[in-house]
């Protein structure tokens, strides 16, 4: 719904720019969904003066005319047969722009037009579009036209939530703004006279259908003239986005607008045997409507007849055979309330969707109809004369009862969480239009508005309270604790996920280390972990120091579990390891050793066994480490004196050794009376996490491209090794070759000594197009080349 | 030559229909209507022949070409079928022979139940926290208001590693370091490793606990036994009542022990709870004002709990294991049960 700043002030004298009110509302529930200056358009317009009009030599109704706008004097060439010399007019120069219509210099005819005199409908002011329009004599000229119509102003665009009806009327919405601002609301004063004819004489109302029309009101005038509406209801009309069409059509239209309750005017002349009914439609009936459809009605529709046919689709739609026209001079209007759940079905049925519908749908109140219709009434008699005819019909047999509800102050302090006194209670819900009906202990009473029947319970009022009050104003106290660093907390549980997922048990020992350990393992004496923080009272000297490595454990474990006839072994710890020196504690670290054994895979019929071996070891730290987000880490020949030489290697990580694996050498596995060979991972986590920050990963495009497959097959010398050769065939083409997978390696008697043969598949593809077959091919060309001067090799 | 065309079209249905392959279908397509094909041959001749007999000639041509494309098409067709239905016929496995499955690892169950708890208390609002497992005594016994000549201080009870330094006893050293750090409001729990000079069949001198501290404004006796209360039933099960006695801890005033039904007998008694149809589960109690004062909290404003539960001894129970050593044996037909 549309409501206008100016027309909002008409009912409260805020003192908040347009932006500020948007603001304020929004956050007070009525959400602005957006904002619209008007007459920004108009302002390009300039108040102008015919100055001379000689007709065209080349045309029959076009004439030349001279405007002056206060600052020069144009040329202009008009079609309108209205125009007249010391006429003022509308007058739009060239490189104005109206809507799409861009306002260039023009030749008709042989002769030139500087600009336009625009009707109102060119304005986007009415649909009047006969002539030019023509303003009053007093009008200033060189003013702008926006200014001048006081068209300058500011739509809001309102969503309306369907618990708030009374919020579908510009005064619905004041009212609000005037409970948030605490501001007097000024509500039009509605005084009407009646003549002593009697309404009863002239009309009867016949309600045959009282569930689906609770109320039906009629008041009749006589003798009204139907013209122009003034200017400041068109304006009104205008900043709300509705176009003005004659006094009486406006008048209903501003009153509906006004207080969110529709209206309709009949031409009391068309209306046979002088009676009003509501009643069902008939099976099949046919209703002429106004949007010049007809429309095929049935039992469960609601129309307003007169004796003969209908006349209106209930609250939907008037019928195009008695409504007001220019000749109409004595009419009745209507003001009543359907049942929300019956209009909604029509209208849906039907496709039609009026101002109108879209109100009644909303189950707005039956009380406002009186109002809206005395409303109509007095500003008919003040627009357009006339007489109004004593009384009014109304068929209101179920008058809506009184509703109180009460409000426990105790537990609006509770929900709020703020001190907020009962006066203050009081107050913010009278600015609603609530009426106070009493207190007692603990326990407020008031009376609901008619308009508000959303206000059932006590939570509703406390609801509106808490709106006023402003949610952002209820107090918070919690805020995170930030103890724990959750990633980090959650990067532990994966690493030891993936562990058990590549089937690695997980064991616990004592965090108690023996000293020998260490000896066994060739720890050497100037080695941080031979700082060792010692017990001065160990169950033992096998548990006297606090562990500094985790895999003398793991081997204990094995050895266990051979004992006990278990040969596949895999298994891994996590656990903080402690070395101290002059630390007045000691430095606990937490690191993740595993250790693996025997064969690969359990026993299966479809597959051959095969020992564990190196890769396999490598495979599983390369995940650790993908799944924790590291990248470019690196695997570098191991310094680390437990392993074999050349089968093991470290993870470096930003330049620091981050871990180690490799199979142990056997001469330190016989010490541990293990003879089957052992491969085994150390990774320092927390020197990881105090080196990489994990981050949420972040959504890359998908390639729109599709990628082509080949596959290189060479034998090369053994002294190159597969890192080098990886990142020399990507090097050639980086943006093309995607990836490059190893996927053979052998070698045979056919094969020279110290050679080897690899075959590698190369995935190409582009961000930008489909590669071609030549392309490709080309590359490949390329990389061949650079390998080939690069290592020699054979393509096999 | 329009006979010669319709020998070739005879030949080729034939040899079409004695084809048994898609592979020498293609063949017999290259034979008839490829590009070296004798229908491309005919056409080459085109020239030869009185011009006004050309379009004749060349709709035979054509017509040949589509009659002989079709017939392969549709002996593909068949061919296709019969490969489909002999498949059908001959591809049977015996589907009783066992699955292939990828070799699962397992989790310690003490990780099991270790993240468990961590899970339920992390639901109501709990953050975790962490501590050196090496302390001073401040932390593991002054600030936890045990006074210098506690016997829990003796050589017997605590490892040692300097005349100040040990292995903590409890993960309440960790509510000291928290209380130090951080302002209330505080709601943590810090499980962790902790160290005892005992061992015995029921007793290890490493094992696991987990202890709670809340600091807050108005933190009342029954927020603790509401918290343990369902803390308790998440991790046993509904039926699982608990109660608290009164006792006696340094750091808590009022304390208790925390009792629950046995989860065995549910209360009748048995064995495992010898015959009380209660286990006792672990201590809590407020926070002594003591606590408060010796950390710069001000214990007038602010009121707190804390509790201290034993996980191995929750594991044990959770999955009924009978013997505190098998938790660190580490032997896979063990580990693999969880």
């Amino acid at each position: 719904m549309n409501v206008s700043y100016k027309w909002l002030k008409k009912y409260v004298d805020f003192d908040l720019s347009p932006e500020e009110l948007q603001v304020k509302i929004t956050f007070a529930g009525i959400e602005v969904e957006a904002i619209e200056k008007l007459g920004e358009e108009l302002n390009q317009v300039k108040v102008a003066k015919i100055i001379d009009k000689k007709k065209h030599p080349g045309s029959d109704h076009l004439s030349i005319c001279h405007v002056d706008d206060g600052d020069v004097v144009k040329q202009v060439i008009c079609g309108a047969p209205n125009c007249a010399v010391g006429q003022k007019i509308a007058f739009t120069p060239v490189g104005s722009r109206l809507g799409e219509f861009k306002i260039k210099k023009v030749k008709l005819r042989g002769e030139e037009s500087y600009g336009m005199i625009c009707s109102e409908k060119e304005l986007g002011i009415s649909d009047k579009h006969e002539g030019i329009m023509v303003l009053p004599d007093d009008a200033p000229i060189g003013q702008n036209l926006g200014s001048y119509l006081n068209l300058d102003d500011t739509s809001f665009e309102l969503e309306i939530t369907p618990n708030r009806p009374d919020l579908l009327g510009v005064y619905g919405v004041a009212r609000d703004i005037s409970a948030i601002l605490n501001l007097p609301l000024k509500t039009p004063e509605v005084i009407i006279k009646e003549c002593d004819e009697k309404i009863e004489n002239n009309l009867i109302l016949q309600n045959d259908a009282p569930d689906l029309c609770p109320r039906y009101t009629a008041r009749m005038i006589k003798g009204i003239t139907i013209k122009e509406s003034p200017a400041w209801l068109k304006q009104c009309l205008i900043s709300i986005g509705l176009r003005p069409i004659n006094n009486v059509v406006d008048i209903t239209n501003f009153v509906m607008m006004e207080f969110g309750h529709p209206l309709h005017a009949f031409d009391y002349n068309k209306i046979d045997g002088k009676k009003i009914i509501v009643r069902r439609a008939e099976k099949d009936e046919k209703f002429p409507a106004l949007d010049e459809e007809t429309y095929q009605l049935n039992e469960n529709d609601l129309v307003i007849a007169d004796a003969e046919k209908p006349i209106a689709l209930a609250g939907i739609i008037g019928g195009e055979n008695s409504h007001i026209t220019e000749e109409t001079s004595d009419i009745v209007i209507e003001a009543a309330n359907f049942l929300y759940s019956s209009i909604r079905k029509t209208a849906g049925k039907l496709k039609i969707t009026t101002d109108s519908s879209y109100r009644f749908e909303r189950n707005i109140a039956d009380e406002t109809a009186d109002l809206v219709s005395r409303r109509a009434c007095q500003l008919i008699l003040e627009l357009a004369g006339g007489t109004l005819l004593k009384g009014k019909l109304d068929s209101y047999p179920n008058p809506t009862g009184k509703r109180l509800v009460s409000l426990r102050p105790s537990r609006v302090k509770s929900l709020l969480t703020i001190n907020i006194s009962n006066e203050k209670i009081k107050e913010y819900l009278k600015l609603l239009g609530l009426s106070f009906k009493g207190e007692e202990k603990d326990n407020l009473t008031f009376e609901m508005p008619s308009f508000r029947k959303d206000l059932e319970r006590e939570i509703d009022l406390i609801e509106e309270i808490m709106r006023l009050h402003g949610y952002n104003n209820v107090k918070t106290f919690l805020k995170p604790q930030n103890i724990m660093d959750k990633k980090i907390f959650s990067a532990h549980r994966m690493v030891k996920n993936i562990l058990v997922s590549y089937g690695f048990s997980e064991v616990i020992n004592w965090n108690f280390g023996d000293p020998a350990d260490l000896d066994k393992f060739e720890i050497s004496e100037d080695d941080e972990r031979r700082n060792n923080a010692r017990l001065k009272n160990p169950l033992g000297t096998s548990f006297s120091i606090m562990r500094s490595m985790l895999i003398p454990d793991l081997f204990k474990n094995t050895l266990f579990n051979i004992n006990h006839g278990q040969k596949n072994i895999k298994i891994f710890e996590q656990a903080k390891v402690y070395t101290r020196k002059n630390e007045k504690l000691a430095t606990e670290k937490l690191h993740l050793s595993a250790l693996m054994t025997g064969f690969l895979n359990p026993v299966y019929w479809g597959d051959n066994q095969r020992q564990i071996n190196f890769f396999d070891l490598k495979g599983v730290v390369e995940e650790i480490l993908d799944n924790l987000g590291l990248k470019n880490y690196d695997f570098k020949k191991s310094g680390e004196p437990f392993y074999q030489p050349g089968l093991a290697t470290d993870v470096i990580y930003k330049k620091q050794i981050v871990g180690s694996l490799g199979k142990v050498d056997p001469k330190v596995t016989i010490k541990y009376d293990l003879e089957q060979p052992i491969f085994v991972i150390d990774i320092k986590l927390d020197d990881i996490f105090h080196l990489h920050k994990m981050e949420t990963p972040v959504f890359k495009v998908i390639p729109k491209f599709p990628f082509i497959l080949r596959d290189l097959s060479f034998i090369i010398s053994k002294q190159h090794n597969y890192d080098d050769i990886i990142s020399t065939i990507k090097g050639v083409n980086p943006g093309n070759i995607k990836k490059v997978v190893l996927f053979d390696e052998f070698t045979d008697k056919n094969i020279k000594k110290e050679f080897r043969s690899l075959t590698f598949s190369l995935v190409f593809s582009s961000d930008t197009k489909t590669l071609t077959d030549d392309y490709i091919n080309n590359i490949l060309q390329n990389v061949i080349k650079k390998l080939d001067s690069k290592y020699s090799i054979e393509m096999r | 030559m329009k006979e010669e065309i319709s020998k070739v079209l005879e030949t080729a249905k034939n040899e079409i229909e004695k084809a048994s392959s898609v592979h020498e279908l293609q063949q017999l397509k290259s034979r008839y209507i490829g590009k070296k094909s004798v229908l491309n041959s005919f056409m080459q001749k085109i020239s030869t022949i009185p011009k006004e007999e050309r379009p004749t000639f060349g709709n035979i041509l054509n017509e040949t070409k589509n009659q002989i494309s079709e017939l392969l098409l549709n002996k593909e067709q068949r061919i296709k079928e019969l490969e489909y239905e002999t498949t059908l016929k001959t591809e049977s496995l015996d589907l009783t022979m066992p699955g292939r499955k990828r070799e699962k690892g397992s989790l310690h169950p003490i990780t099991k139940v270790w993240w468990e708890i961590e899970d339920i208390f992390i639901s109501m609002g709990f953050e975790v926290a962490e501590g050196p497992d090496i302390e001073d005594e401040f932390h593991n016994f002054d600030a936890l208001n045990t006074p210098p000549d506690h016997p829990a201080r003796d050589l017997s009870d605590t490892f040692y590693i300097d005349n100040d330094v040990l292995l903590r006893t409890q993960t309440s050293t960790v509510q000291v370091r928290v209380m130090q750090k951080h302002k209330p409001p505080i709601k943590i729990i810090s499980p962790g490793s902790c160290y005892r000079n005992e061992h015995d069949a029921s007793h290890s001198p490493m094992f696991h606990q987990v202890e709670a501290l809340v600091v807050d404004e108005g933190v009342t006796f029954t927020d603790l036994r509401d918290v343990l209360n369902i803390f308790i039933k998440k991790m046993f099960g509904e039926k699982i009542e608990s109660r608290f006695r009164p006792h006696f801890f340094p750091f808590t005033e009022p304390s208790a022990e925390i009792d629950i039904i046995c989860v065995k007998c549910y209360g009748k008694g048995c064995n495992l709870c010898k015959g009380s149809g209660w286990l006792e589960m672990g201590g809590a109690g407020m926070v002594d004002p003591n606590v408060f004062d010796i950390l710069g909290i001000d214990s007038k404003k602010y009121t707190g709990y804390a509790f201290g539960l034993g996980i191995d001894r929750i594991a044990m129970l959770k999955y009924k294991i009978p013997d505190m050593r098998m938790l660190f044996e580490n032997d896979i037909r063990f580990l693999k049960q969880f």
